[in-house]
C-alpha cells in the first residue's frame, strides 16, 4: 500500500462523513435556502422558526441515528467476520436482524404498555438477536470444529426465514392498531427519530468500539485461526463470546432504532479491508466511518428521490449492495 | 544435558471428539534437545502437541515446563515460553506476510524496534523478505508454511513445538529452516512422517502407536527394522539418516 494512500485515507474519510452529514441535514422534503441553512446551523436569531425546528428536531437526530446505525452495523459485521473467520458473516445474513425484529414486533403487539416503557423495544430486540445468533450457531457448529462458512450462512438464512415468518404470524394475530404501528416500524426507516432515542445506542456503540479497539491485537490473532491464537496465549472462547454479545447488542439497538437494515455489515467491512488491510486497529475505525457515510447518503436518497414520499432504507440498500455482494462472493470463493 | 528436563510429560491422556485418543504418553525433553514424536497416522502425535500449545485439554496426566506444572502457568506466560507451528489451513485475506509475523510478536513485550529487526531477520531467513507486503492468503501452501515458520523464528521461544514442520516445504526450505532451528540450540518437540528427516535432526525420538508411546531413545537405536515393521507396517532399514524402503508389510488378505 502506498504511503500517500494511507495518509490520505483518514482525512478523506472524515471529510466524507462531515460532508454527508451536512448534506443530510441541508436537503430533504422541505427546501431551505443557503442563507437560511447557515443561519439555522449557527443558531442565528433571524433564522425561520419552522425550518429551524425541522433541522434541529427532525433532520439532525435522524442523520445522527443513521450514522450511528451505519457505524454500529459495520462494526458488528467486521467483528463477526473475524470471530467466525467467515468473510460472509453479517448481522443480516446470519439472522440476527430478523430475530431482533421478531422480538421487537412481539413486544409492540403484545406486551402491556408499562412493560414496553420499562424494558423498551431495544432490550427485546437485543434478546431476539441473541436468540437468533444462538440458533444459527447451534445449527452450524459441531463440537470442536466449525462447519464450512457457506453452511453457517445457509443456517443463518434458514433462521432468518423462520423469524420472518414468525414476524408475519405475529402481525397476523395482532389487533389492527398495534399491527399498523409495528408495520410502519418494520419497513426500516429512521423517520421520527428524536434526540431521546440516541443516548442508548450512542453509548453502546462507543463501549463496543472502545472494547474492540482495546483488544485489537487479540482480534488480529483470531484471524490466524483458533489453534494459532491459542498457541499465542489467547483465550479464544471468552473473546468470541464477548464479540457475539457485542454484535448482538449493536444489531438489536439498530433494529430497534430503524428496523432491519441489511448488507451494511457485510459490504462495508470488505470495502474497509480493501483500503487498509485486516489489522483491527485500522480496520474497525475505518469500517465505522465508512458505514456511517454510506448509511447517511442512502438515507438522504431515500428521503429525496421520491419526495415527499419516503423509500424504506432497505429498498435502496439492497439495490446498491447487490453488485459489491457478487464481487465479495467472487473474492471469497477460495475460502468456501 | 541437565538432569531436570525442560519438558516433562507423564502419563498424558487426552480425548478428542469424545473418543480417547492418547492414553498414557510419557516423555522427557532435555534443554537444548531436538526430540522427535513419530508414529503412523492416527497415533495421537498431533493430539499430544495440541495439549502443549493449549488448543486441547488433557484428561489426565501431568505436563511440566522448566519444572513448573502447566496449570501454574498463565496462558500468556506459557505462550511466551513456547511457540507452535500448527497444522491449520487457510488464512483470511487482508493480512500481509509481514502482518502475520508481526501479530505473533504482539504479546512479546519487546520494544517496536527490536520487533521490527526480528521480523526482518525472520523474513529474510524464510526467503520472503521481498514479498512481505503481499497478501498472505494468495501464497502457496509452502509459502504460507514459511510465513508461519518466520513468525515462530521471530518469537524464538524456549520450546519449539513443531507439527509436521516439513509439510508443504520443498527440500531446500526443509533443510534451511530445520538447520536454523537446530543452530539456535533451542528445545524442540517435533512430529515427523519423514523418518530420514527425523533421523537427521532428532537427538532422541518417541514412537507412538494407538495413543501410546511404544519406544523411545536415540533414532538409530530406536527405529529398528523390527519396530518399523510392527508400528509402520513397512519393511525398511534406517542407516544413519538414510532410509532404505523395501515395501509395505503384506497384510492378511482376510
Amino acid at each position: 500500500m502506498t504511503s500517500a494512500r494511507t495518509t490520505l485515507l483518514w482525512p478523506v474519510s472524515l471529510a466524507l462523513l462531515g460532508a454527508s452529514m451536512l448534506a443530510g441535514v441541508f436537503w430533504g422534503t422541505a427546501a431551505i435556502g443557503w442563507a437560511d441553512r447557515w443561519a439555522i446551523l449557527t443558531g442565528d436569531a433571524d433564522a425561520p422558526r419552522s425550518l429551524s425546528l425541522i433541522v434541529w428536531q427532525w433532520r439532525l437526530p435522524r442523520v445522527l441515528a443513521v450514522a450511528l446505525i451505519g457505524a454500529g452495523l459495520s462494526l458488528a459485521g467486521a467483528l463477526m467476520q473475524t470471530a467466525l473467520r467467515n468473510p460472509l458473516a453479517d448481522p443480516y445474513l446470519m439472522g440476527l436482524s430478523s430475530g431482533a425484529s421478531a422480538a421487537a414486533v412481539a413486544m409492540i403487539i403484545w406486551a402491556p404498555a408499562w412493560i414496553v416503557a420499562a424494558l423498551g423495544v431495544p432490550a427485546a430486540a437485543f434478546l431476539g438477536a441473541c436468540a437468533a445468533f444462538a440458533i444459527t450457531l447451534g445449527l452450524s457448529v459441531r463440537p470442536g470444529r466449525m462447519l464450512s462458512p457457506l453452511v453457517v450462512i445457509l443456517a443463518g438464512v434458514a433462521v432468518s426465514l423462520m423469524f420472518q415468518s414468525l414476524t408475519a404470524f405475529f402481525l397476523y394475530l395482532g389487533d389492527p392498531q398495534a399491527t399498523r404501528a409495528a408495520l410502519g416500524w418494520l419497513m426500516g426507516t429512521a423517520a421520527g427519530t428524536g434526540w431521546g432515542d440516541l443516548p442508548v445506542p450512542l453509548v453502546a456503540t462507543a463501549v463496543v468500539a472502545a472494547g474492540a479497539l482495546w483488544r485489537a491485537g487479540d482480534l488480529d490473532m483470531l484471524l490466524l485461526g483458533d489453534e494459532r491464537a491459542a498457541a499465542l496465549g489467547l483465550r479464544v472462547a471468552p473473546l468470541r463470546l464477548a464479540i457475539f454479545a457485542g454484535a448482538a447488542l449493536l444489531t438489536g439497538l439498530s433494529v430497534a432504532l430503524a428496523g432491519i437494515v441489511g448488507f451494511v455489515g457485510l459490504i462495508v467491512p470488505h470495502m474497509a479491508r480493501l483500503l487498509t488491510g485486516a489489522r483491527h486497529r485500522r480496520l474497525l475505525p475505518l469500517a465505522m466511518l465508512l458505514g456511517a457515510v454510506v448509511l447517511v447518503c442512502v438515507d438522504l436518497l431515500c428521503r429525496t428521490l421520491l419526495a415527499p414520499e419516503e423509500l424504506p432504507l432497505g429498498v435502496l440498500l439492497a439495490l446498491f449492495a447487490a453488485p459489491p455482494f457478487i464481487f465479495i462472493l467472487r473474492r471469497v470463493r477460495d475460502v468456501l | 544435558m541437565s538432569s531436570e528436563p525442560l519438558l516433562r510429560i507423564r502419563d498424558l491422556q487426552v480425548e478428542a471428539g469424545g473418543l480417547p485418543r492418547v492414553h498414557g504418553v510419557s516423555l522427557d525433553v532435555g534443554e537444548g534437545c531436538f526430540h522427535g514424536l513419530l508414529g503412523p497416522n492416527g497415533a495421537g502425535k498431533t493430539t499430544v502437541l495440541r495439549v502443549l500449545y493449549r488448543a486441547a485439554r488433557a484428561r489426565a496426566g501431568t505436563i511440566a515446563l522448566a519444572g513448573r506444572p502447566m496449570r501454574d502457568w498463565t496462558p500468556r506466560d506459557w505462550a511466551r515460553a513456547t511457540g507452535a507451528l500448527v497444522q491449520e489451513s487457510g488464512l483470511l485475506s487482508g493480512l500481509s506476510v509481514r502482518d502475520v509475523v508481526e501479530i505473533g510478536l504482539a504479546r512479546s513485550g519487546l520494544p517496536p524496534e527490536a520487533c521490527a529487526a526480528r521480523i526482518d531477520e525472520a523474513l529474510a531467513l524464510v526467503g520472503l523478505a521481498e514479498r512481505q507486503d503481499q497478501d498472505a492468503s494468495t501464497l502457496s501452501g509452502g509459502e504460507q508454511q514459511r510465513t508461519h515458520m518466520a513468525q515462530l523464528l521471530a518469537r524464538d521461544p524456549a520450546l519449539y513445538i513443531l507439527d509436521e514442520p516439513t509439510n508443504h516445504l520443498d527440500l531446500h526450505y526443509q533443510l534451511v529452516l530445520l538447520d536454523e532451528v537446530k543452530r539456535r540450540g533451542r528445545t524442540v518437540l517435533a512430529t515427523f512422517h519423514d523418518l530420514a528427516m527425523a533421523a537427521r535432526y532428532c537427538d532422541s525420538v518417541t514412537v507412538m502407536a494407538d495413543g501410546r508411546s511404544v519406544a523411545s531413545g536415540a533414532p538409530g537405536a530406536t527405529l529398528t527394522p523390527e519396530l518399523l515393521r510392527r508400528v509402520y507396517s513397512v519393511e525398511a532399514q534406517l542407516d544413519g539418516a538414510l532410509l532404505r524402503l523395501d515395501g509395505p508389510v503384506r497384510r492378511d488378505p482376510r
